[in-house]
Order: structure tokens, then C-alpha cells, then sequence
């Protein structure tokens, strides 16, 4: 067992000691928060405990999760809250989706500055930017594809002058490209007829006997 | 080089000549024999006796137990039980489960509210990341699906559970579908399909190595769009009851006030998870922070029957490398397209796709027979040796497929297309729960229970994939019968009456206990 180092991180302006080579979560733990909030999945993945961070000489803070980036010396942290916004009541439309279906409830989305903010706020690394362009140009399916690992950790809506969302509209262009999916998918209909017409019938009678009164 | 080097050089080593080998498959009696001996599951001392309450005289892990003869929260300092909101239906639970089940009691006419422990959507849900179990394809059938289960399950399943999962598995994937999932897909429009652990036939739907993520997201957006109120860091703390065996609502504690807030609901549906934080036998874990078992604690309280109480799964390949990293899941579909187990020696020792449970024993094997490989924290694990994919399938593939593990172990500086990484068990899930039928209505009266919290579907080991089916059939079947019920009934009165018969149950079985329970959130605060 490695007896481990401590190094001087700086959180919400307060200097602490901590040991090195855990995650900034888990620095919270040990700095005696018990964390009721900011905090969610622990493996990246529910975009709960966004932080901002800045190291010795950087210029610039970065973004990241707090569960997923270790502590190191001189480290600057502070957490932030996610974007407040109200949520558009999106529906999926009845017919065929278009550009104009996003914008019918994202219109802000046409705003962009193509300043590159969220790209850089991004901690899954997703070119957002050039997500929001390709949905100025109206392939959906290209818009799914780019926002595919999002965790809806909302830095790109807070860091975005414009006020676009960019993680809604792009959840929503993927609702809207896997509803309206052009190919159909045969053998899943296919089975949902087969059971329904019971065509495993007999095949049932046997089975929920196997291994019975053996 | 370091032991811990030299162990990682031969695996990388011995790459080529392993590629093409085949591993022998257990024989039944090899697989009884191996689990008897190493499954967590069977280990004596990790157990007690359950002494007090409907599965009094049954076992389960002193971590459960110390729980389920908990103390209620509310026992020193009952509150006013005038309701703060009367619903038709009550959802306690956030994830996948969960919200299933509110969008489909909503769109019965129910009203319905949500409470939360975290936000919505934050839950073992969104960190699923194999697939679903579906079987769609022409060789596939759902009799087969069923068989595999209930032979991954050790026999143990309730079969008209495991009927109806499996039966309505299809028609469940082409609602998520219709949703929006995106599930992958082949060239034809096909929905693309994999291997799982303990399956005869692929049969596992995916969104990359994302799936849960890409379900949870979905489903959340979808109740966003609805008429449901929300309460998110409210989770529950006690049931509430009309004192003769039917639920009536529940109390919540409002994490920001610590104030308690009274539902009274026609119907109430639990959907609160499992129990990966309280680590079990000393176990990291996969699960996300609010998976304390609450769930179990308070329907077992309010006097509602486990089943399976006493099995878990330890699912195989959890992370144990860099430290900060341990207990994280690795996908078992990584091992579906090929990737090897290898002990310190390099040599692999159990074929990778048997069920969770053997797999995870023969890695318990080769750490205590000394094949294991220590960490510089001092954990013990053996090899995952994944860029063996990329060499089966062509460079690249490990980036399209698996993009959630290649970006979790480069923040670590892990490359996992060129190293192996150090894997161990990882306490994962609740194989049982509180006992349901097939409407999903648990023994006590009114009170539905979907998921992970429940217990029966899954028998005694879970199959990979078959979760993320039951969180949504279940769910959607809890809803619509937890509505329909609901249309029934009026407000019944709110008692806390199951705390007193609870109060004199441990008297008379001599239990003292100095635990509140449910613990909400596991203790890792540094108390120096």
C-alpha cells in the first residue's frame, strides 16, 4: 500500500490540502461535504457535478465532471449549476419532421455566433458548435449522430451567448430522427406480429414446465 | 519493470498467439462447483438471520439486514400527517423505471407526482451500457430468451414474470422506439444485435456502449413534455398506511429544508433502485451515489414481502485501475466481440460469455490462488484485455463501438486500444427485491414496485441486457395498473400505524437497533 502524497487544491476561493490521485469528487468527500447535490452517477455519465477548473499559469478556466478528473496541485475548483431554463414542451409532431420542426421550438438555435463556447465547454468532447451549424442546415440524422454520447450536463447552454440550448435541441433532433427513422425495422415487426397472433403458443405449454418435478 | 509491468507485458505479448484459442465451456457441475466455492453469494459468514417482519427467519447480508431492523427516521419525531398533495398516482424513483411508469400512468388520465432522491434521470439506468435483451431475430424466439434467463437465474425466475418480460419484450422496444431511441442499426434497417454473457443467440439491442444513457435521456425528455410534477431531492423516508395492510402515500424529506413533506396517493409506485453503495462485503461498486436499497428497507417496514433478498450480482470486469477509477464498469459486451481474461501468468482460466456469476467467481479464484495482480493501492484483479478487439475486428472498432470506455480510461491516460486494464468484481445488482406479481403490485396493497427494487423476474442472477427490458415493461405495467386502480379509489386514511406493529415486532424478537434507516446516502466523509 502507497501511502499518498497530498497536494494544495483551491476550492470556491478557500486553499486545502488533499491527497493526490483521487477525483475532485472524492476530495469533496474528504474535505467533509457529504454532497446531497452536484453529484449523480459517479461514472460520467449523468453530467450532475460540472465543474470549472483552472491550473497554475492557465489563463483560461476549463470545464470538466467532477467524478471523472483527478485532483492535482494548484488546482482551482469551483462547481456550477446547470442552466435554468424552462424546458420547451417538445412534442414529437405527427408527420414527417423537418429543420423547422427544431426550430419551431428552438428557434434561437438560428442565433449562433459560431463563437465555439460550448465546443470548448464540452467535457464528453463533442464538436457542439458544429452540431448547431448542422442543424442550421437541416440534416437531422447527421445532428443525431453528433450529439450521440451527450450527458445533458448543460455547460453548452451556460457558456452559450446567444442563449441557445444546444443539448435540448440536439436530444430533440435525435427523438425526432429515431421516431421518423426512413427504414423500418422488419424482424422486430415481424416478432411483435408473431406473438401476437401466438405462434409460441404450443412452444410455451412445454416450457414453463422445463425443470419442474425432476 | 515491476511485477505489475512485467504481468501487463506478457499480456500484450502473448496477444497474437491467444487470438484464435478457444476457451472450454463449464459443464454444469463445473459451474456448481466454482460457485459454491467463490460466489459472494455463498460465502456463510456474510450472512444472518432476518428477525423480525413477513421474511423473519429467512437470511440475507449483515448490510441488509442491519437495514431492514433499521429504525424509521420518523419513529422519534412523527410529523403532521396532513398531506402537502394528493395525487392519483405517486412515483417515487427517478430512473428508467420510474419514469416509464409516470408516462404511462399520466397518459391513463392519471394524475401523477414524481419524487426524487437526486434529479430525474440520475439512476443505474443512465450508466447501463450492454444493450437490451430483445429477441427479434428469425433463428431467436421469446421461448429461447425465457430459457436462457431462467437458466442464467439458476432455475430460481418466477416464470409468469419472466413470460411477460420476455413477451412483450418487442413491442416494448418498438415503443421506446417510437419515442425516438435510437437504437444501432444494420445496412437493411435491421436493428442491430450482440451477445450477452449466458445467451445462446445475440439478442442484445444497443446504442453504442451508451444504452441506458440513450434510453434514460429519452424518457426523461418525454415526461419533461408532460403534465407531471416533480419533486426532484425529495426521496422517500417512510410509507405512509391506512394500518391494515394498504399504502396510502408516503413522506418525503425535502434535502434543502430537511423539512418532510406528506403525499397522500390512491396508488404508489416504487421504483428506487438497488443497493450498490452500501458495498456489500466490503465490494466497490458500479451503482450511482443514491443506491442505498431504500426501497427494500421501507416496503419490507410497511410490511410488504422480499423475495431474493439474499442474492446479488457481482458483475465481473469493475475497474480496480487507477484507484480513483475502481468499482466503474466495464461493458460485459466488450467480451462479447472478444475480448480476453487473462491472469497474472497471461493465460486466460473461464470462457468470457458464461453468466455474470461464474465469470465473476473465477476471478475471485485466480485472485485467491495467488494469480491475481496487485495495483499499487494494493487491490487485487487480473487483465481485460481489450485492444485484442481492434485485432479481431480491424482498427477502429473499439472507438465506434465502445466510445464511453475508450473517453472514461483516456482521462486516465489509459489507452484501452493498445493496454490491457485491471478489472475485479463490482458489486452491481439486486438480483431480488420486494416480491411482485405481474401487474407489479408488491404484497402490500396499492403499492406497485418496478426495477431494480424489485425481486422474482431475474431468479438468482441476472442476465446482461434483460434489465433495462424489465425497468421498461415493468414500469409501463406498474403505471397502467397503478392508474387504473386509481380511477377506483378514493383518498384513504393516513396512518403510521406500521411503525408501531414494526415497534412491537422487535421487542418481542429482542432486536436493538441504532440505525436509522433508509441511510439515503452512502458515509464517505472524512470525519477527521
Amino acid at each position: 500500500m502507497i501511502i499518498s502524497r497530498s497536494v494544495a487544491i483551491t476550492l470556491d476561493g478557500e486553499a486545502h490540502q488533499v491527497p493526490e490521485a483521487i477525483t475532485i469528487i472524492q476530495a469533496m468527500w474528504h474535505l467533509g461535504r457529504s454532497m446531497e447535490k452536484n453529484i449523480g452517477c459517479l461514472g460520467g455519465a449523468c453530467g450532475a457535478c460540472v465543474v470549472v477548473t483552472r491550473l497554475p499559469g492557465q489563463m483560461l478556466p476549463h470545464t470538466a465532471l467532477a467524478c471523472q478528473m483527478m485532483v492535482a496541485e494548484g488546482l482551482n475548483v469551483s462547481f456550477l449549476q446547470g442552466d435554468p431554463s424552462q424546458k420547451a414542451l417538445a412534442p414529437l409532431p405527427a408527420e414527417s419532421p423537418s429543420r423547422e420542426t427544431v426550430f419551431q421550438y428552438y428557434p434561437e438555435t438560428k442565433r449562433c455566433v459560431a463563437c465555439g463556447a460550448c465546443t470548448t465547454a464540452c467535457p464528453q468532447k463533442i464538436d457542439v458548435m458544429a452540431g448547431v451549424r448542422e442543424m442550421m442546415m437541416g440534416d437531422l440524422a447527421v445532428v443525431a449522430e453528433r450529439f450521440t454520447t451527450c450527458v445533458s450536463c448543460d455547460l453548452c447552454a451556460v457558456v452559450c451567448e446567444s442563449r441557445i440550448r444546444p443539448y435540448r435541441m440536439g436530444l430533440y433532433a435525435r427523438r425526432l430522427a429515431g421516431a421518423f427513422h426512413p427504414q423500418k425495422p422488419l424482424q422486430l415487426l415481424n416478432r411483435i406480429e408473431e406473438i401476437a397472433s401466438d405462434k409460441f403458443k404450443a412452444e410455451w405449454e412445454d416450457v414453463m414446465q422445463v425443470g419442474k418435478n425432476v | 519493470m515491476n511485477a505489475f509491468e512485467l504481468s501487463k507485458q506478457a499480456v500484450i505479448d502473448g496477444r497474437e498467439a491467444r487470438k484464435k484459442g478457444e476457451m472450454p465451456r463449464l459443464s454444469e457441475d463445473e459451474k456448481k462447483a466454482l460457485l459454491s466455492r467463490y460466489h459472494p453469494d455463498l460465502k456463510e459468514e456474510a450472512y444472518t438471520t432476518i428477525r423480525i417482519g413477513v421474511n423473519k427467519g429467512q437470511k440475507t447480508v449483515h448490510e441488509v439486514v442491519r437495514l431492514l431492523e433499521g429504525e424509521s427516521p420518523l419513529a422519534e419525531n412523527p410529523p403532521d400527517l396532513t398531506p402537502k398533495h394528493q395525487v392519483d398516482v405517486l412515483v417515487i424513483g427517478g430512473g428508467g423505471a420510474g419514469a416509464s411508469a409516470a408516462l404511462m400512468a399520466q397518459s391513463a388520465g392519471s394524475k401523477v407526482l414524481m419524487s426524487t432522491k437526486l434529479r430525474l434521470g440520475d439512476s443505474n439506468t443512465v450508466m447501463a451500457e450492454g444493450g437490451m435483451q430483445v429477441a427479434i431475430s428469425p433463428e431467436d424466439s421469446p421461448v429461447r430468451h425465457f430459457l436462457d434467463t431462467l437458466k442464467g437465474g439458476q432455475m430460481a425466475n418466477d416464470r409468469t414474470l419472466l413470460k411477460t418480460l420476455v413477451s412483450e419484450g418487442p413491442a416494448n422496444a418498438k415503443w421506446l422506439m417510437d419515442l425516438g431511441v435510437m437504437f444501432d442499426r444494420e445496412e437493411d434497417g435491421n436493428l442491430s444485435i450482440r451477445s450477452g454473457g449466458g445467451s445462446s443467440l445475440p439478442r442484445l439491442l444497443r446504442c453504442k456502449d451508451y444504452t441506458g444513457l440513450e434510453l434514460m435521456r429519452v424518457l426523461k425528455d418525454a415526461v419533461l413534455n408532460e403534465d407531471i410534477e416533480i419533486l426532484e431531492f425529495s426521496p422517500v423516508i417512510e410509507f405512509l398506511t391506512d394500518g391494515n395492510g394498504t399504502c396510502t402515500g408516503a413522506v418525503l424529506k425535502d434535502l434543502d429544508t430537511d423539512k418532510r413533506i406528506v403525499v397522500q396517493a390512491k396508488t404508489v409506485i416504487l421504483a428506487t433502485g438497488g443497493i450498490g453503495r452500501l458495498h456489500i462485503q466490503g465490494f466497490p461498486t458500479s451503482n450511482h451515489y443514491g443506491a442505498t436499497g431504500d426501497g427494500l428497507v421501507l416496503s419490507y417496514r410497511a410490511g410488504a414481502e422480499l423475495k431474493f433478498q439474499d442474492t446479488f450480482q457481482y458483475h465481473p470486469t469493475g475497474s480496480i485501475f487507477p484507484e480513483a477509477m475502481a468499482g466503474l464498469l466495464v461493458t460485459e459486451a466488450i467480451r462479447s466481440v472478444g475480448a480476453q481474461l487473462l491472469n497474472v501468468k497471461g493465460e486466460r482460466f473461464v470462457y468470457e460469455l458464461e453468466t455474470r456469476d461464474a465469470v465473476a467467481s473465477a476471478v475471485i479464484r485466480e485472485c485467491e490462488e495467488g494469480r491475481g495482480v496487485e495495483t499499487p493501492a494494493g487491490r487485487k484483479g487480473v487483465w481485460l484485455d481489450m485492444p485484442l478487439v481492434d485485432v479481431l475486428h480491424g482498427e477502429g472498432t473499439l472507438a465506434d463501438h465502445f466510445p464511453n470506455m475508450l473517453r472514461q480510461f483516456s482521462r486516465y491516460d489509459i489507452d484501452i486500444t493498445k493496454a490491457p486494464v485491471l478489472i475485479y468484481p463490482t458489486l452491481h445488482y439486486q438480483n431480488g427485491g420486494v416480491k411482485i406479481d405481474v401487474e407489479g403490485e408488491s404484497t402490500l396493497k396499492n403499492l406497485f414496485v418496478a426495477g431494480e427494487a424489485s425481486g422474482g423476474i431475474h431468479g438468482r442472477n441476472r442476465l446482461m441486457g434483460n434489465s433495462l427490458l424489465d425497468i421498461v415493461v415493468y414500469g409501463r405495467r406498474a403505471g397502467v395498473a397503478a392508474a387504473k386502480r386509481a380511477s377506483a379509489l378514493g383518498f384513504c386514511p393516513l396512518t403510521l400505524k406500521h411503525l408501531e406493529d414494526f415497534k412491537t415486532q422487535k421487542k418481542a424478537a429482542g432486536v436493538v437497533s441504532e440505525t436509522v434507516s433508509p441511510i439515503l446516502f452512502p458515509d464517505y466523509v472524512n470525519k477527521g
